[in-house]
C-alpha cells in the first residue's frame, strides 16, 4: 500500500441537497492514519455533512471516499472501519454503562462473557469502572462523553469521528476533556476526526486543522500555520485576533508588496500586480502599541477604547477611524496602558509579521 | 425588570418546577443543581396546587368514598339506610356464582382486549411515527386515525349491529353473495366475539396515541448510533426502539385495561343482554334497587382495577426507562 492510499482520502467530494443547496463543494483531503484532525468552521459550513459522509450516514453526490485504499461510497456505516461519537452522545438510555459499551460487540455476535470482558477493559480505559452498572442519566456530562467514547473504542475502529464532542460540557470540563481526549488518542494511536466550531478547541487539540467555510475547505494546516498564516480573510477572521486591511496594490519594494489602504500604506512580504485589490492581516499580538509618531508604513493612529485584562495578557480594543482594531500586549503593561484609555496611540508592526491574504 | 431579567427568572422558575416534580416523584439520581433566585412562598405553591386538588377531591375521591360507604350500608326497599353498617352487599355478591364468574370474564375480556390493542395499535403507531417522514402527513394521518372519535360513543357501538347482525352485511355476504353458508351465523352478534371486536375498535386509539407519541419523540441519534455499531434493522427495533417505546405501551395498557374493566354500554348493546360484565351487573343491582350491593360490586371492580394497574407498574419499572 502506497502512502497516498493509506489513511482516509476524500477526493473531489461534493454534496448537493435537494433544492440545489450545495453543502459541501470540491473537498479534497488526505488524513494519515493516527492523525488528530479537526474540522473547524461556523455552523452551516459543511463540516458536519463532511463528517457524516465519512461515517456513512450520508452519501457524496459525487467524488470518492477511501479508507486505506478501499472505496467507501455506498458502504453502510456499520461496514466501515470507522465509528461515530454522536453529538449529545446518543447513549442508549435504557441500558447500563456496561450494556452500552458492549453493544457493538453484541451486534457483531461476540458471546456474552467475551464482550463483557472487552467492554470492561474499555470502561476501565476511560476510568468509569465504578459506574459500570449505572444508567446514562445517572452520569454527569463528562462521564456520558466517556461512555460514548468507550462504546466506539471497544469495536476497535481504524478511525473515530467526533461530532462536537465537547459542545455539551461546561467550560472547565471542556478544558479537562480536551487534554483527556488528546492523551487517549495518542495512547491508542488511531485516527480521530473531530468537528467543532470552537477555534480554541481546534488549536489546542489538532495535529491538523481543516477550516471550512461556505461549503469549501478554506485552509488546511497545523494549528501554528493557521494561527500565524491564515490564507484568506475568512480564515483570518474565523481564527480570531486578526486585523485585516483591504486596499489596492500600489507597487513592490524588494520582496514586498505595498498596498494603499484607506488607513495608510502597508507593506507585506509577497507579490502583487499594481492596481489589483490586495489584503493583508496582522495578528493582535504582533501589533506594537506606543506613543511614538505614526510611521509612514505599517502604522496607524488609533484610539484606545478599552483595555481588557485577560490574566496572561491585555487585549486592547482600539478604534481605527471608526472600525474595531485589536492588539494584545503583555500583562505587565496593564497599569501603564490603562492610562491611555480614551486617548490616541500609535499601533505599528514589523513587515515580516503581517501577511498577504489571498483574494 | 428588563425583558432579559424576566426571561431569566422564568427559566429559573421552570428549572425549579422540574426539580420539584423530580423530588416529588422519587426523583432521578441526576445531580440536582442548586438554583439561585427567589424561593416561592408556601402560599403561592398552595395556589398552584389548589385547583387540581379540589378537582380530584370533588370528582374522584368524594364519589369513591361515597361508593365505599354506600356499599356497607343497610339495604331498604327504596334505597339504603345510612350509617347502618353491614357487609350484606359483599356477602350477597360472593355467594352469587354469577358475580364471581362475571368478574372473572370481565378480567379475561379486559386482558384479551388489551392484548389485541397492543397487537393492532403498535404497528399503526409505529407506521405513523416512523414510517411517515413528512410531519404534515403524519399529523393528517393521525387526525384520520382519530376520526372514529368524531362520532358519539353509542353511535359507534350501534354501528356494529347492521354489520354483525343476522341480516347484517357479513352474513348477507356469506349467505347471499358467495354462498359459503346456508344459514346466517348467529354468533357474529350477541357473543363474546362481537363484544371484543367492538371493544377493540373503541379503545385501540387509547393504545395508538401514547405509543405514537413515545415513538415520535424517540431520540433518533440513538437509533443512528445503534446502526453505526452494526445493528441490523431487526436488532435496532429489538434493542433500542421497542424498549424505549415501552412506557407508551404501558400507558396504553393502563388506559385500555381500566376502560374495558369498567365497560357497560358496549357489553349491554352488543352482548344483547345475554352476556354480562361487572358493569352491567352493577347496573342491574342499581335498578332493583339494591344500591348497597351495586356499590359493593363497584368497589370490588375498582379494587381489581387498582391491583391490575399496580401489577403493570410494578413489572414495567416505567421510571427507569423514561
Amino acid at each position: 500500500m502506497s502512502d497516498e492510499q493509506s489513511g482516509l482520502v476524500l477526493k473531489d467530494v461534493f454534496r448537493v441537497f435537494p433544492g440545489d443547496v450545495v453543502a459541501v463543494s470540491d473537498v479534497n483531503l488526505h488524513v494519515q492514519n493516527g492523525e488528530y484532525v479537526v474540522f473547524l468552521g461556523p455552523s452551516g459550513c459543511g463540516k458536519t455533512t463532511t463528517l457524516r459522509m465519512i461515517g456513512g450516514h450520508d452519501d457524496p453526490s459525487s467524488g470518492t471516499i477511501t479508507i486505506d485504499g478501499e472505496l467507501m461510497n455506498g458502504v453502510a456505516p456499520a461496514q466501515r472501519p470507522i465509528t461515530t461519537v454522536f453529538q449529545h452522545y446518543a447513549l442508549f438510555p435504557h441500558k447500563s454503562v456496561l450494556q452500552n459499551v458492549a453493544f457493538g460487540l453484541k451486534m457483531q455476535g461476540v458471546d456474552k462473557a467475551e464482550r463483557e470482558a472487552q467492554a470492561k477493559a474499555a470502561i476501565d480505559l476511560v476510568g468509569l469502572t465504578k459506574m459500570m452498572d449505572r444508567k446514562p442519566r445517572e452520569l454527569s456530562g463528562g462521564q456520558q462523553q466517556r461512555v460514548a467514547l468507550a462504546r466506539v473504542l471497544v469495536t476497535r475502529p481504524k478511525a473515530i469521528l467526533l461530532d462536537e464532542p465537547l459542545g455539551d460540557l461546561d467550560r472547565l470540563l471542556q478544558m479537562k476533556m480536551r487534554v483527556e481526549l488528546r492523551a487517549l488518542q495518542r495512547e491508542l494511536g488511531i485516527t480521530f476526526i473531530h468537528v467543532t466550531h470552537n477555534q480554541e478547541e481546534a488549536l489546542s487539540m489538532a495535529d491538523r486543522i481543516v477550516v471550512m467555510g461556505d461549503a469549501v475547505i478554506q485552509q488546511v494546516g497545523t494549528p501554528e500555520e493557521l494561527a500565524r498564516h491564515p490564507r484568506n480573510e475568512f480564515v483570518a477572521k474565523f481564527m480570531g485576533d486578526n486585523n485585516v486591511f483591504h486596499g489596492t496594490v500600489s507597487g513592490a519594494n524588494g520582496g514586498n508588496v505595498v498596498i494603499d489602504t484607506p488607513h495608510g500604506k502597508v507593506e507585506v512580504t509577497g507579490s502583487g500586480t499594481a492596481g489589483q485589490p490586495g489584503s493583508m492581516a496582522i495578528r493582535a499580538n504582533a501589533v506594537k502599541v506606543s506613543t511614538d509618531a505614526v510611521p509612514a508604513v505599517n502604522g496607524v493612529k488609533v484610539r484606545l477604547d478599552f483595555a481588557e485584562y485577560l490574566g496572561d495578557s491585555v487585549k486592547l480594543h482600539l478604534d481605527l477611524d471608526g472600525q474595531p482594531f485589536m492588539a494584545k500586549v503583555p500583562e505587565e503593561r496593564y497599569t501603564e496602558i490603562r492610562a491611555y484609555e480614551g486617548k490616541d496611540v500609535t499601533a505599528s508592526w514589523a513587515i515580516e509579521d503581517g501577511h498577504l491574504l489571498e483574494q | 425588570m428588563s425583558s432579559d431579567d424576566a426571561k431569566h427568572a422564568a427559566l429559573e422558575e421552570a428549572k425549579r418546577e422540574v426539580e420539584e416534580a423530580e423530588s416529588l416523584t422519587g426523583g432521578s439520581a441526576v445531580a440536582v443543581h442548586a438554583t439561585t433566585g427567589p424561593r416561592r412562598t408556601p402560599l403561592v405553591t398552595l395556589a398552584w396546587v389548589a385547583p387540581g386538588t379540589i378537582w380530584l377531591l370533588l370528582f374522584l375521591i368524594a364519589p369513591l368514598v361515597m361508593i365505599v360507604l354506600v356499599s356497607v350500608w343497610q339495604k331498604t326497599p327504596v334505597g339504603f339506610e345510612p350509617f347502618a353498617f353491614t357487609t350484606e352487599g359483599y356477602t350477597k355478591l360472593f355467594q352469587t356464582p354469577v358475580y364471581l364468574d362475571t368478574l372473572k370474564d370481565t378480567i379475561i375480556r379486559a386482558l384479551v382486549v388489551t392484548g389485541l390493542c397492543i397487537l393492532i395499535g403498535y404497528p399503526i403507531a409505529y407506521f405513523l411515527a416512523r414510517g411517515v417522514k413528512s410531519i404534515r402527513y403524519q399529523i393528517a394521518l393521525f387526525v384520520f386515525v382519530l376520526a372514529p372519535f368524531w362520532v358519539a360513543y353509542v353511535v359507534r357501538i350501534v354501528a356494529w349491529l347492521p354489520v354483525l347482525g343476522r341480516q347484517g352485511v357479513i352474513n348477507y355476504f356469506l349467505v347471499e353473495v358467495i354462498g359459503v353458508r346456508a344459514e346466517p351465523i348467529d354468533a357474529l352478534l350477541y357473543s363474546n366475539f362481537a363484544i371484543i371486536l367492538a371493544l377493540v375498535q373503541l379503545y385501540v386509539l387509547f393504545m395508538v396515541t401514547p405509543i405514537f407519541f413515545q415513538l415520535a419523540t424517540l431520540d433518533n441519534s440513538a437509533i443512528e448510533a445503534a446502526r453505526d455499531l452494526g445493528a441490523t434493522p431487526a436488532k435496532v427495533f429489538r434493542e433500542v426502539i421497542l424498549p424505549l417505546s415501552l412506557p407508551g405501551v404501558l400507558i396504553g395498557c393502563i388506559f385500555v385495561f381500566v376502560l374495558v374493566m369498567g365497560e357497560f354500554a358496549t357489553v349491554r348493546l352488543i352482548g344483547g343482554g345475554t352476556i354480562q360484565s361487572v358493569g352491567t351487573l352493577v347496573y342491574d343491582y342499581y335498578k332493583l334497587p339494591d344500591l348497597p350491593t351495586a356499590a359493593a360490586g363497584a368497589t370490588i371492580l375498582v379494587a381489581v382495577m387498582t391491583i391490575g394497574v399496580a401489577i403493570l407498574l410494578r413489572f414495567s419499572k416505567i421510571r427507569e426507562v423514561v
